[in-house]
């Protein structure tokens, strides 16, 4: 038999094959959605840092101007080394600090459930009232803190002195943000079966051993969430820093966001401010991105 | 390499009422293959940590090369583990998990390597030196486990938590195999435990049979198959187990019961015990005849016999009225062996 009966059937049927582009109308409420929740509102901004806005109707295309002064404006560049600065502090002090905190809680036996809790609230806690707990709690005249740290002979007072005011934000983050890395890394290690302990053991590994080579690559997955989640929270922050300093003094504590606001918002300079947003979103995006291919995609 | 011996070994876990193993009596001799085959729930995991010092025995000794070492941890013992499932340093490559103990132990880094090469060798995994774990089949890596127990050249015991349950039963046999060669090449004591008949008959020189009140026998594979000691071990090994009907039916007096292997009897028309054929299944032919499991139901319970399927005058088939004749038997008296015989 000649393979023309084949054919004809098979062209048949896909010419007569009803067009399934009407699947993508399936597609359209995600697509509504995100457009309306993160598209719209984006490109909005976009759309804003290229002109320069005076009054509802006047405005003015200029182009990249306004990203050319961000990028040039020191005061941004000064908020950003310190943005850099503090959330390499935190990152360094949290993670070490939350995996050590997970490894005692697995030793709290019944008492893992009180400490869990314990753990979890300060992650409860409004990020504004977290910011007022430290603002009266450093304060040297009232505050607990403030107050014992100068009983005992040394000077105080992170409103005035920028190192204390470091310090003190740097404190409160880790106070605020340990416990997320806690609890992650809690879960993680629980989920570590015995046998990996009990081989060790027999190959007669210390204690270093074990973290090393046991529980830092079994942990590999929640630290990598941990470090992600803490590196685009802390490079955002904003209230906590707000409350309790207002960004200085003078400028020493002023992070992007914070600088951000007060051009958008005090100011009103709709355009620099978009650029602005646009410049800080990306290197948010940049630096998730340079994490992932360095740790994550290095062992695929 | 060591010689082990359990000395009456008891334990119990704290807050628990009853002895999780008790009464343990046991010598396994240096080189030994050894595998303690039991049903779950009768202490197996709890008498491996005993052995790998993760745990201290409630009360008894072990012993090896005549010392005790009870109250030693498992990497003073020198005993190594393989676990169910591959247990790897995941960072780190095959090479690397396989010097890890000897590194640890500050081994000459010539002697290390020279021992790598001779256990992957004898394992057949030097092409997985350079990988790393997550790159190779679980087959591989329960045999790189297996490499890291056997690097010690001081190893006085190695332990295998049913290593093969994690392996696809395709190759189950080949990592057997692979196991069994390298343990006797390097004249290693192991013992494994496991729940498998199959595992432990095929792999052992000699195996314990575990249950409740502690080891029920310690003998070879044949031995255990052909004169258990104890009425479990003979219903407990072979499979289908051994056949048990009371010692009336064979008019013995001096015994309770007897237990027959499914071998041991064929079907017959003149046999002492009668009942119906309830099932049949061919394995095969034997002298022109065909061959097979016979499922006989009679009035002490179903009895399986591996015998001929046909024998003159009567049809071996479900339903037919058979007889069943034993030629040889294994008496027990209060579940215990107290001859064996061979009818003529």
């Amino acid at each position: 038999m000649s393979p023309f009966p084949l054919n004809t059937k098979w062209l048949k049927l896909s010419s007569f094959k009803p067009k399934d582009n009407r699947a993508w109308l399936g597609v359209l409420p995600v697509v509504l959605v995100i457009a309306f929740s993160a598209v719209i509102p984006l490109m909005t901004v976009v759309n804003y840092s290229v002109q320069d806005i005076l009054d509802f109707n006047t405005r003015y295309f200029v182009g990249l101007q306004w990203y050319q002064e961000t990028l040039n404006d020191p005061r941004f560049i000064d908020a950003f080394v310190r943005q850099l600065g503090f959330s390499a502090t935190v990152l360094v002090l949290e993670v070490p600090l939350g995996i050590a905190v997970a490894k005692g809680l697995m030793r709290a036996g019944r008492a893992i459930p009180l400490v869990l809790i314990l753990l979890a609230l300060p992650l409860l806690i409004p990020w504004n009232v977290v910011g007022t707990i430290w603002q009266i709690y450093a304060r040297p005249d009232i505050g607990l803190l403030g107050v014992a740290v100068n009983a005992m002979g040394v000077s105080y007072n992170y409103t005035a002195e920028p190192l204390h005011a470091w310090l003190t934000l740097v404190a409160m983050d880790v106070w605020h943000w340990t416990s997320l890395v806690a609890l992650l890394a809690f879960a993680g290690l629980t989920a570590i079966p015995q046998a990996y302990y009990q081989a060790a053991e027999l190959d007669g590994a210390n204690k270093w051993h074990t973290l090393r080579y046991i529980e830092l690559p079994q942990l590999r997955g929640v630290l990598i969430i941990a470090v992600l989640l803490r590196l685009m929270d802390s490079f955002m922050i904003y209230t906590e820093p707000f409350v309790l300093t207002g960004g200085g003094p003078g400028n020493t504590t002023t992070f992007l966001s914070q600088y951000l606001a007060t051009m958008a918002v005090g100011q009103f300079d709709l355009g620099p401010a978009a650029a602005f947003s646009v410049v800080y979103f990306l290197f948010i995006l940049l630096f998730c991105w340079l994490f992932y291919v360095s740790v994550v995609r290095v062992d695929e | 390499m060591a010689q082990v011996t359990l000395d009456n070994l008891a334990f119990r876990y704290p807050g628990s009422a009853d002895d999780a193993v008790r009464g343990l009596q046991l010598e396994i001799e240096n080189g030994e293959a050894h595998a303690l085959l039991g049903a779950s729930g009768v202490g197996k995991t709890t008498l491996l940590n005993l052995l790998s010092g993760l745990l201290a025995p409630t009360s008894g000794r072990i012993l090896m090369n005549g010392e005790d070492v009870s109250a030693l941890p498992g990497n003073a013992r020198g005993v190594a583990q393989v676990f169910q499932f591959p247990v790897l340093y995941e960072s780190m490559s095959v090479a690397q998990n396989l010097a890890f103990p000897l590194r640890v132990r500050k081994f000459d880094k010539a002697a290390t390597a020279e021992r790598i090469a001779y256990v992957s060798e004898e394992l057949g995994i030097n092409e997985l030196a350079h990988k790393t774990p997550r790159t190779l089949t679980l087959f591989e890596k329960q045999l790189v486990a297996v490499g890291k127990a056997l690097m010690r050249p001081d190893i006085s015991l190695v332990l295998l938590d049913e290593p093969l349950t994690a392996v696809e039963p395709k190759i189950k046999w080949r990592l057997r195999q692979t196991l069994r060669k390298a343990q006797e090449d390097l004249g290693v004591t192991m013992i494994y435990v496991t729940h498998d008949q199959t595992e432990a008959l095929t792999f052992a020189d000699r195996v314990s049979v575990l249950a409740a009140q502690g080891i029920l026998q310690t003998a070879s594979p044949k031995a255990l198959y052909e004169s258990p000691e104890h009425e479990f071990v003979g219903h407990f090994v072979g499979s289908p187990g051994m056949n048990f009907v009371p010692a009336r039916v064979l008019q013995v007096d001096a015994a309770e019961r007897i237990g027959f292997r499914p071998e041991w009897a064929s079907m017959d028309t003149q046999g002492s015990l009668r009942g119906t054929v309830t099932r049949t299944r061919v394995l095969g032919a034997r002298g022109g005849q065909p061959y097979g499991l016979v499922t006989v139901a009679t009035e002490f319970g179903s009895v399986s016999v591996r015998a001929a399927l046909q024998v003159p005058d009567a049809s071996v088939e479900p339903g037919a009225q058979v007889s069943v004749r034993i030629r040889r038997y294994v008496a027990f008296s209060a579940q215990h062996k107290v001859a064996e015989v061979e009818l003529v």
